[in-house]
């Protein structure tokens, strides 16, 4: 127990130095990038004012509003302060929205469409993966090729291939949004049905794409566990089949955890492509408005977000991993 | 191996429920009937953030959107609505028309009686001062805009509203043309509710224009129903006032408007040919195949190209904070060697009209603005393009040559060597720099082209002064009540050299005194002929000097409609007089009384 104490004693320790390092640069990276939000907010109100005295009297407005003309690490230390406070900021781009309220209102979104994705891209990966490795013969030479294709296919190609057959030329699938066009948010069948049909198209966008890549790894790794000594063993021990593709499928697996936590970790950032291209609401749309705007408390608030996914997973995995192979945790415990 | 299935399935399964428990609270109608329902595209980006119109800030463009072109008015509502085909104003919550006293420093307006607001009160002229004096208290947009030509609002009673000018030194009003704007532009608000604003913020202004508003009272014919991060939805209010015979005499055709909020422009578009959109404000590439190749029921405005009015003037100008580019020939050379009808088939797909059809000034395509120069008086001024013979031969006899045989002309030994810049991602504006950089290549310039960011561009661009980009581009102002006198201003007043945050025009920093004493001179003055005589020198100084020159024609508003759901939108051969303003705009809401369903 006490082993375990400090095991995980020190994993905080450097979890928390992670995170503290994370915090600065989501704080400092946006703020580096050229330009000036302030300019860009009054630039969208000021188009039609002819008034230069009414465009400095908005400039300066926003200026003090959103403390911009502050010293850079006056303005880092409010955010911390804030941030305990359970505040994200106020947005720029959507003032006078929280942060907060912004991403609460996507979050759901982006959780809805990819953990479903990875969770399902990540099972049938590696069944394929896994029977491509054992089936071989016919099976493996159609998948191989398959798989390799799909996974080298980039997201938007993915997405724009499958919007084009679907909704613009098959016309089975809607062509953007989370639900109905003609809808209004309500607990009924017509609703439900109309977010699963919106949702078709996004989903298998990134499922087919991450089954390419995790066959290819199961795949590979399966072979090489099949021709490891201890299923030369066991089968000559006459252990059966069923039984031994349970050992190999085991050991196979523990770089897939790694991918699996790291997918679910990066969701918020690889969910950008699909909700782009679908106009699906979501986190990764947020984010991206964000950078268009220059909005840094909203970029800070959603690349927070992102940080804090990756080290829960990476800290849930450390700690998943030491329970699933008994050999990581004897070699944690040195 | 089991256990781990069976966490496996119950993981799948809490994810799958995840996605079912995203949906924010029902309103009371959950489906919209699609024959009740306008659906519109190319306005709405992003959530909006609310409903307080005292704000600059609630991102919300269906509701609260107030343009000298024609305010937003289906939920606020101004006094007169502007309507650019003839520039007249028509009384909305006004009374007949306006009324300028003998010395041109008051305006009188009579508020409408049967105006009332959504919680059934009047309309008063108090509620028309209370809107200007806390803009102005409160310091939004509308309030520093209004501030430096319009002195006080006041009721005279109940229903009289007396607008008197700010005053020169002469005691002549400082813009009178400024007066007229604030007429069609400016929403009036309910005192009542504004005061109640400033209650629970305490007075202070910053809180005011940070309320969202949610009890907001309107006067228009729709109202808020439901928003989110994919749509706003407005109702029509059925009590509405002005179905009253002074006013409408009905209420709109739809009894929803809805504007789904699209990622980006082709999303738009795939929805407005998909039939989810029926008014369109994007400007869509080779509009006309969607009717003449795709057979799909979409139309514009107008039936033959350029199938809008085109009202704005996108410009290349000079920065003339370089000394090299303070050579007027130069500036002349390369203006007269662009190959605009490239540019306007190539960035505008037709949809402008050539130079060779509206000759080059300071003044838009409009019957109107056309009419108030002298055509005759600058027409040896005036090019049309792509014209290299014409362009060297200027070059040459202002002695900018090749002095080192690499190809390239140079002034005092130097090289000329120029960018031409636009943000990136703006594909028309980019097509036509390409365009310029072409054509400084036939004529021994070299430019090169260059597309920053538009968060880099603007911040340069509007800089008091700046070294960055040589030849680059703005817009200029559209069709609205101070016209053309607004453009001359935009491309010609010293007013806006040397201002930091510089949004209103001149962005090149060009300095001349005449045009100055013209601009200063123009709003004041009422005798006709001499109003054309200060239009024309304006024109021939611009096109001597030429510190910019426009690229292309470009509508205010792109105006697409599809046609399978509602029908009889404005045309211009209908001679209904609306405007092609997206039916919300101005004048152009009068659209929404007359669509009619294509299938009733």
């Amino acid at each position: 127990m006490k082993g375990y104490r400090k095991y995980f004693g020190k994993k905080l320790f450097w979890f928390g130095i992670t995170f503290i390092a994370a915090l600065l640069l989501n704080f400092t990276l946006p703020r580096l990038m050229p330009g000036d939000p302030v300019s860009m907010i009054v630039s969208k109100q000021a188009q039609g004012l002819t008034e230069a005295s009414a465009v400095k009297a908005i400039y300066d407005n926003y200026a003090k509003e959103f403390g911009t003309s502050k010293p850079m690490i006056e303005q880092f230390f409010t955010y911390v302060g804030n941030l305990f406070k359970g505040d994200m900021g106020t947005s720029f781009s959507q003032y006078p929205r929280k942060v907060a309220d912004i991403i609460g209102s996507a979050v759901g979104w982006t959780l809805g469409l990819q953990l479903p994705a990875i969770i399902m891209g990540w099972l049938l990966g590696n069944i394929l993966g896994a029977l491509a490795a054992y089936v071989r013969k016919g099976f493996d030479k159609v998948l191989m090729p398959m798989t390799l294709f799909f996974s080298s296919v980039p997201a938007f190609g993915m997405a724009v291939t499958l919007l084009v057959i679907f909704s613009i030329t098959l016309k089975v699938t809607p062509v953007a949004g989370g639900y109905g066009y003609d809808m209004i948010p309500n607990f009924s069948w017509n609703f439900i049905n109309s977010v699963l049909q919106h949702y078709q198209l996004p989903f298998w966008s990134i499922v087919i794409i991450s089954i390419g890549g995790q066959a290819i790894g199961m795949r590979s790794m399966s072979i090489y566990e099949l021709n490891a000594d201890y299923v030369k063993y066991a089968r000559f021990l006459g252990i059966k089949d069923r039984k031994i593709v349970g050992y190999v499928f085991r050991n196979a697996m523990l770089p897939q955890v790694t991918g699996l936590a790291l997918s679910l970790g990066t969701m918020v950032g690889g969910a950008l492509v699909a909700e782009i291209i679908f106009s699906y609401p979501g986190l990764g749309t947020t984010m991206y408005q964000g950078i268009k705007m220059m909005d840094y408390p909203l970029i800070s608030g959603t690349t927070l977000i992102i940080t804090v996914m990756v080290l829960v997973a990476t800290f849930v995995l450390d700690i998943v991993y030491g329970f699933i192979d008994p050999r990581v945790k004897a070699a944690q415990f040195e | 191996m089991q256990k781990t299935r069976k966490l496996l399935s119950m993981l799948l399964a809490i994810a799958l429920l995840c996605s079912l428990f995203i949906v924010p609270a029902s309103a009371e109608t959950v489906e919209l009937p699609r024959n009740e329902t306008l659906y519109f595209a190319g306005i709405q980006w992003g959530s909006v953030n609310g409903w307080n119109p005292l704000s600059d800030d609630m991102n919300n463009g269906m509701a609260i959107t107030q343009n000298a072109g024609g305010s937003r008015s289906i939920m606020f509502e101004t006094l007169y609505m502007y309507n650019m085909l003839d520039g007249s104003l028509t009384p909305l919550l006004a009374d007949g028309d306006y009324v300028w006293n003998d010395a041109r420093t008051e305006i009188t307006v009579k508020i409408k009686p049967a105006a009332k607001w959504s919680d059934g009160t009047a309309i008063t002229a108090e509620d028309v001062a209370y809107t200007f004096a806390t803009s102005v208290k409160i310091g939004n947009a509308r309030g520093n805009s209004y501030k430096p030509f319009i002195e006080t609002v006041e009721a005279v009673d109940d229903s009289t509203v007396l607008i008197k000018a700010k005053l020169n030194d002469e005691g002549a009003a400082v813009n009178p043309l400024q007066m007229i704007t604030y007429l069609e532009e400016a929403y009036v608000f309910q005192k009542a509710w504004v005061e109640a604003v400033e209650a629970r913020s305490g007075d202070d202004p910053a809180a005011v224009k940070r309320d969202l508003g949610e009890d907001v009272v309107w006067s228009g014919p729709y109202t808020k129903y439901y928003a989110d991060d994919q749509k706003v939805v407005f109702v029509r209010d059925d009590a509405y006032w002005g179905q009253d015979a002074s006013m409408w005499g009905t209420l709109p055709v739809p009894k929803y408007i809805v504007h789904t909020i699209y990622a980006d422009n082709p999303a738009g578009e795939t929805a407005l040919k998909a039939g989810e959109v029926d008014v369109c404000q994007q400007f869509i590439a080779n509009i006309q195949d969607l009717w003449l190749k795709d057979g799909l029921p979409i139309s514009t405005y107008m039936d033959e190209a350029p199938w809008g009015i085109c009202v704005n003037m996108p410009t290349a100008y000079y920065n003339l904070d370089k000394p090299v580019l303070q050579n007027a020939a130069l500036r002349k050379a390369i203006a007269l060697a662009v190959d605009y009808d490239a540019i306007i088939q190539n960035a505008m797909t037709g949809q402008s009209p050539s130079f060779a059809d509206v000759p080059r000034s300071l003044m838009n395509p409009t019957a109107g603005e056309q009419a108030t120069f002298d055509h005759e008086a600058v027409k040896d001024l005036q090019w049309a393009g792509d014209d290299a013979a014409s362009a060297i031969a200027m070059l040459d006899a202002a002695g900018i040559v090749d002095t080192d045989g690499d190809g390239w002309r140079d002034i005092d030994g130097e090289k000329i060597s120029l960018n031409a810049c636009c943000p990136n991602g703006w594909t028309d504006w980019m097509a036509a720099m390409e365009i310029v950089a072409a054509a400084g290549e036939k004529i021994g310039i070299e430019i090169t082209t260059e597309f920053p960011e538009w968060s880099v561009y603007q911040t340069v661009v509007t800089a008091a002064t700046q070294d960055q980009y040589d030849i680059f581009m703005m817009w200029t102002d559209s069709a609205a009540p101070t016209q053309p006198w607004g453009r001359v201003r935009q491309l010609m007043s010293s007013e806006f050299v040397g201002v930091e945050g510089n949004w209103s025009g001149n962005w090149g920093h060009f300095s001349n005194a005449r045009a100055d004493e013209i601009i200063a001179a123009i709003p004041s003055e009422t005798d006709e002929a001499a109003l054309k005589a200060l239009y024309t020198e304006a024109v021939q100084i611009y096109l001597t000097e030429v510190p910019s020159f426009s690229l292309m024609y470009r509508p205010n508003m792109f105006h697409a409609v599809n046609e399978s759901v509602w029908t009889n939108f404005p045309d211009a051969s209908d001679g209904r007089n609306i405007p092609p303003a997206i039916c919300v705009d101005g004048y152009g809401i009068a659209a929404l009384y007359e669509l009619e369903l294509v299938n009733p």
